[in-house]
């Protein structure tokens, strides 16, 4: 099957409403998963879901609109790390298409996939636009890094990956949950769920 | 597209000439600060004249003061970090400024949290301005009449609307959760427990109405592919379209001086 052709059959009006519930899930969900006091933010479990649910192109729009839209109503500095926020989608996407959100342990494998893609990502931006430096927490461990010797880019490197790996791993065995816990109305919408 | 989704993003009303130039022209010059921040030559100086220019704009469109307030709550928390890492850590510290007991404050890493917050500040005025005086449906408007799919307009519009309800139902089993005894209290292990429950809900929630809305969508002729009119109308005119144009080449001009090694350029 050719790329507009698979492109036409993952997007009817159907996918085109999961991804916009799916950019509100996921500024919506920050607000519940906050009760917890957790360093788990979930800001991308919309994504990841469309990812598995109606493929990677799906899930990258998802991604990339989450984070402009959070531009345009809180803060720019969302927008400039929207190229992230797509690749998590592309990769949650084609992670599934290899039936990786079957079992618990498959997805854990693939929460750990996505954050080291969201590491390629988000390390330029980050060292380049902003000196490796994002005015939260984690800049605390960069601080601790740099102390022990270690250059620019490698403490960049390790703080972005600690800072995701929980919530990305948190994130992929959440939604293996939802998608087991579907109701047969909503999951034979999706042709892709027989795989993954 | 109702009124609501202007209270929702950071929108300020106003009648100043920023707020009447085309969404997209308004875009591009974004762009183009980006891009010259970060690629033109002279260091800080692009950066520090923008940021001038920045400033200036938002004074003669009346929201300086809001421009400013933001900044300040976005890049202090920053600054706050970036010149105390840098200053006394950063691997390309050599010139020592301050020295005590055995800690120094170091030139290099100084100037590069400077540089750094300079052109932070320059691309971060010029998006606020950009959001401050531009509209969202006036954004999506402008972006359908210059060729973008009714789906992508849709997907972009639609979360502001939907938001507003959304975060009342997480609201709602926020509290309906917390009245069953789920609390911020007790072991790490029981909180990471307690997320499923009250997270399902809110997604499970949003699937089930999922169906209903393609199907309005459907029904309205979502998926003709015959051009929808808009009520709204974004003025444009032949000259903001030249100066997109050559924005846009300024833009690539100034990418192709950075990528390109610098003695090939200059012989």
């Amino acid at each position: 099957m050719g790329v507009t052709e698979q492109f036409k059959k993952d997007f009817n009006t159907f996918t085109w409403v999961l991804i916009s519930v799916a950019i509100v899930l996921n500024i919506a969900v920050g607000q519940l998963v906050s009760l917890l006091k957790l360093p788990i933010f979930l800001d991308s479990i919309g994504t990841v879901l469309v990812g598995v649910l109606a493929g990677p192109w799906a899930g990258g729009i998802a991604g990339l609109l989450t984070n402009l839209i959070w531009g345009v109503i809180s803060s720019p500095v969302a927008a400039a790390f929207a190229p992230v926020a797509m690749v998590i989608g592309i990769v949650a996407g084609l992670c599934a298409k290899f039936g990786m959100f079957k079992n618990w342990w498959t997805a854990i494998l693939a929460g750990l996939i996505i954050t080291v893609f969201n590491s390629v990502v988000a390390v330029p931006i980050r060292l380049y636009m902003f000196g490796g430096i994002t005015g939260s927490g984690a800049d605390f461990a960069m601080a601790y890094l740099l102390a022990l010797g270690k250059d620019l880019f490698g403490s960049v490197v390790v703080t972005v990956f600690t800072a995701n790996v929980i919530d990305k791993v948190a994130t992929a065995v959440l939604v293996w949950g939802i998608i087991k816990g579907l109701p047969e109305k909503a999951s034979a919408r999706f042709p892709r769920l027989v795989r993954a | 597209m109702p009124l609501q989704t202007a209270d929702l993003s950071l929108f300020i009303k106003g009648e100043s000439c920023l707020h009447s130039v085309h969404p997209l022209s308004k875009l591009t010059y974004v762009l183009l600060t980006g891009v010259a921040v970060y690629c033109a030559p002279g260091g800080y100086l692009p950066a520090a004249i923008l940021l001038g220019i920045n400033l200036l704009l938002a004074a003669v469109s009346g929201i300086l003061l809001q421009v400013w307030k933001f900044s300040w709550r976005t890049l202090l928390p920053l600054a706050l970090f970036m010149i105390p890492i840098h200053g006394f850590l950063n691997p390309d510290n050599h010139t020592v400024l301050i020295s005590f007991h055995g800690a120094g404050l170091y030139l290099e890493g100084l100037v590069f949290a400077g540089r750094v917050l300079l052109q932070l500040a320059a691309v971060l005025s010029i998006s606020l301005i950009f959001v401050f005086t531009t509209h969202p449906a006036d954004l999506i408007t402008s972006l359908t009449q210059a060729g973008l799919s009714a789906s992508f307009a849709y997907i972009l519009g639609s979360p502001l609307l939907l938001l507003p309800a959304m975060r009342e139902r997480a609201k709602t089993i926020q509290d309906a959760q917390r009245a069953r005894g789920l609390g911020s209290d007790g072991g790490v292990i029981k909180r990471i427990r307690s997320m499923a429950p009250l997270i399902s809900p809110l997604i499970l929630g949003a699937f089930a109405e999922i169906e209903q809305r393609a199907i309005a969508l459907e029904l309205r002729g979502f998926n003709s592919a015959r051009s929808k009119t808009s009520l709204r109308v974004v003025p444009d005119s032949a000259t903001q379209r030249a100066v997109r144009k050559l924005m846009l080449l300024v833009c690539i001009l100034l990418f192709i001086y950075k990528i390109v090694p610098y003695q090939y350029v200059s012989y």
